[in-house]
């Protein structure tokens, strides 16, 4: 189909700059949100390599981008005015002061047992790069247990599921460390090589566009290799690939394990704009919330997903603070999601590409390449 | 003349049960062997234990001079040997095209494989395989909506892509018409000399178009071995399998 994949890396291209373009028309509340909604996207990005491409349904995302948030978190937390004004040489967050024993030293290498974990984010490099490291270790981990034993479809699901509960349950319950159910909040703003990024900042917002951008270029180009091809070979028939000489556990440990670094830079940069981590980032209902922004998008298309979690967000947004249908916003996201599955089971991705087809069969080369429709955009 | 795969006194139990017993098989540099036998003889079983789906209990499976009794699949096939399934197996959201490209990928780990594109041999055999299984007209359509024959076909072109030394063919006809079974046997024929196949086979119009060796199997026994008119007059075998009538 000539002319099929330049338009579907331009709609990449269109995609990148009308993210990128965004600061010259929005103002500083909705760059904010628009940044929070772009770090979904990134989301969507993640979810859309495992499930789309991978086959593998991840029912626990969120406990990637849990894990990316906190390792942020605990950098920022310490880098908070609140820490720093505890009486003591080195910062000690305001919760372990408020739940230290009596006569605890206080000092992060000893204020309670497990305290000693914090003392390396006091750099903010150690937190950065551990909210992608963690979340790519625990990946290859549960990775390589899972699939060399050839658990495959549902039951990945459920194991996910459940472990993305468990550490939720760890987290909350280890108070003295983590705060527990509050979360770590007041945080400060994340420093780096000199520039101070505010949420409200126009740096900050272009800090995840770009972010966003390149992870999306990186992954595309990813599934574009030999080894993206195997992959998707593997997600149609795993049988077929072992036979022809493939070590298949291998291809889903790596993928899976860079679908997590995504979600972990995701959880990175949601902390810098959002300014807060919390257990609710790994609450079931989040890590589904996420699958369904993939479904609507179109889980086949890494920009199909980003462009679904953005969209989806947006129209959320929109809805809710609309005066007729604050009541009634959650139906229509909910009408949205039930058209979806009805009537584009590829999303919306899907059917921007049928459009394509539909389009380059019919006016073939008659048709400049400048004029193309809109919906052709989200082609992929 | 030597031996690709040599077979030595191979077997399985299941639970008692001996699916496979006692097997010897000496499979010649370019030779056809077709495997016959009634449902229920072990020949599926057998290719399951040299291909490593199925771990043996006895007996030694050889490549050439590498032992690979009960090796993993992967590292089987890597050795050498290519396996078509009974029930095609075939990528079937990706394009005729790109299930050879996979077929073609050649190195085995995920590291090596972060590049973009074939090798340009590769490039040019996949060209080659693309005619030989007849669909270059389909290397653009997408293999699920290929027809069942064609599946097989494509699933033939992905072990000739592979290029092992041999290629193991469980039933390469099954549930095809009659011009398909034709066109199959013509691909087969074209393998032969450059490719060292073993084919299970029931289509006895098949059988009689491509055989050269045939090994009966009956009850997971070698029953018999021969060219085609010997195992037609062989007594053990009509009485086994074929019938007081004969081959038809």
């Amino acid at each position: 189909m000539p002319g099929k994949r330049t338009l579907d890396y331009a709609a990449y291209a269109v995609f990148i700059a009308l993210i990128l373009c965004a600061p010259l028309v929005l103002e500083e509340f909705w760059l904010n949100r628009i940044a929070k909604f772009l770090v979904y996207g990134l989301l969507g990005v993640a979810i859309a390599l495992s499930w789309g491409y991978a086959g593998i349904l991840n029912l626990g995302q969120g406990l990637f981008f849990g894990l990316g948030a906190y390792m942020m978190a605990m950098s920022l937390k310490l880098a908070s005015p609140t820490s720093l004004q505890q009486g003591s040489a080195t910062p000690v967050p305001d919760f372990m002061l408020w739940n230290a024993e009596p006569g605890a030293k206080t000092d992060l290498c000893c204020i309670n047992h497990g305290s000693f974990l914090w003392t390396p984010f006091q750099n903010p490099w150690f937190g950065i790069g551990m909210a992608v490291l963690a979340p790519v270790l625990v990946a290859t981990v549960i990775g390589w247990v899972m699939f060399r034993k050839r658990i495959s479809g549902v039951f990945v699901s459920i194991i996910m599921l459940a472990l993305v509960l468990l550490v939720r349950l760890v987290v909350i319950d280890a108070q003295p460390l983590t705060n527990g159910f509050n979360g770590l909040t007041d945080l400060g703003n994340l420093t780096v090589l000199g520039v101070e990024l505010d949420p409200y900042e126009v740096v900050t917002y272009y800090v995840v566009a770009g972010t966003l951008a390149l992870a999306l270029i990186a992954t595309r180009l990813l599934v574009e290799t030999r080894a993206g091809l195997i992959l998707q070979a593997i997600r149609d028939d795993q049988n077929r690939v072992r036979y022809l000489g493939f070590d298949v556990p291998l291809y889903q440990v790596f993928f899976f394990a860079v679908s997590a670094g995504i979600a972990g830079v995701a959880g990175l940069l949601y902390v810098v704009v959002a300014q807060f981590a919390s257990p609710t980032f790994m609450d079931l209902s989040f890590s589904i919330t996420m699958v369904v922004w993939a479904a609507v998008g179109g889980r086949a298309s890494l920009l199909g997903a980003c462009i679904g979690a953005i969209g989806i967000n947006i129209i959320e947004a929109g809805a809710s603070e609309t005066q007729a249908l604050v009541q009634a916003w959650r139906a229509v996201i909910g009408l949205i999601f039930v058209l979806v599955v009805l009537y584009l089971p590829r999303g919306v991705a899907g059917f921007a590409s049928d459009a394509a087809d539909a389009v380059l069969s019919r006016f073939g080369r008659k048709r400049p390449p400048a004029a193309r429709p809109a919906s052709e955009r989200v082609a992929s | 003349m030597s031996a690709v795969l040599t077979v030595d006194g191979l077997g399985v139990a299941f639970a008692g049960f001996k699916a496979v017993d006692g097997v010897s098989l000496i499979i010649e540099e370019g030779e056809l062997r077709v495997l016959l036998g009634a449902n229920g003889a072990g020949k599926t079983t057998l290719m399951d234990l040299i291909s490593g789906k199925t771990k043996s209990t006895q007996g030694r499976v050889h490549l050439r001079d590498t032992d690979i009794t009960n090796w993993e699949e992967p590292a089987i096939a890597r050795a050498g040997i290519g396996r078509k399934f009974q029930i095609p197996s075939v990528f079937r959201e990706l394009t005729v095209r790109r299930n050879l490209e996979v077929a073609g990928c050649g190195k085995p780990g995920v590291f090596a494989n972060l590049r973009f594109g074939l090798p340009r041999a590769a490039r040019r055999r996949l060209d080659e395989v693309l005619d030989l299984i007849g669909l270059a007209d389909e290397a653009q359509t997408v293999a699920g909506t290929l027809s069942h024959g064609q599946t097989q076909w494509l699933e033939l072109g992905l072990l000739v892509m592979q290029d092992p030394k041999l290629l193991l063919l469980d039933e390469p006809t099954a549930g095809m018409t009659a011009a398909e079974t034709l066109r199959t046997a013509d691909i087969i024929k074209s393998l032969r000399g450059t490719h060292t196949i073993i084919v299970v086979e029931h289509d006895m119009a098949f059988v009689r178009e491509i055989a050269q060796r045939i090994t009966v199997m009956h009850l997971g026994q070698v029953l018999a071995e021969g060219d085609m008119a010997s195992i037609e007059a062989d007594p053990r075998v009509r009485a086994a399998y074929l019938g007081s009538k004969g081959i038809h």
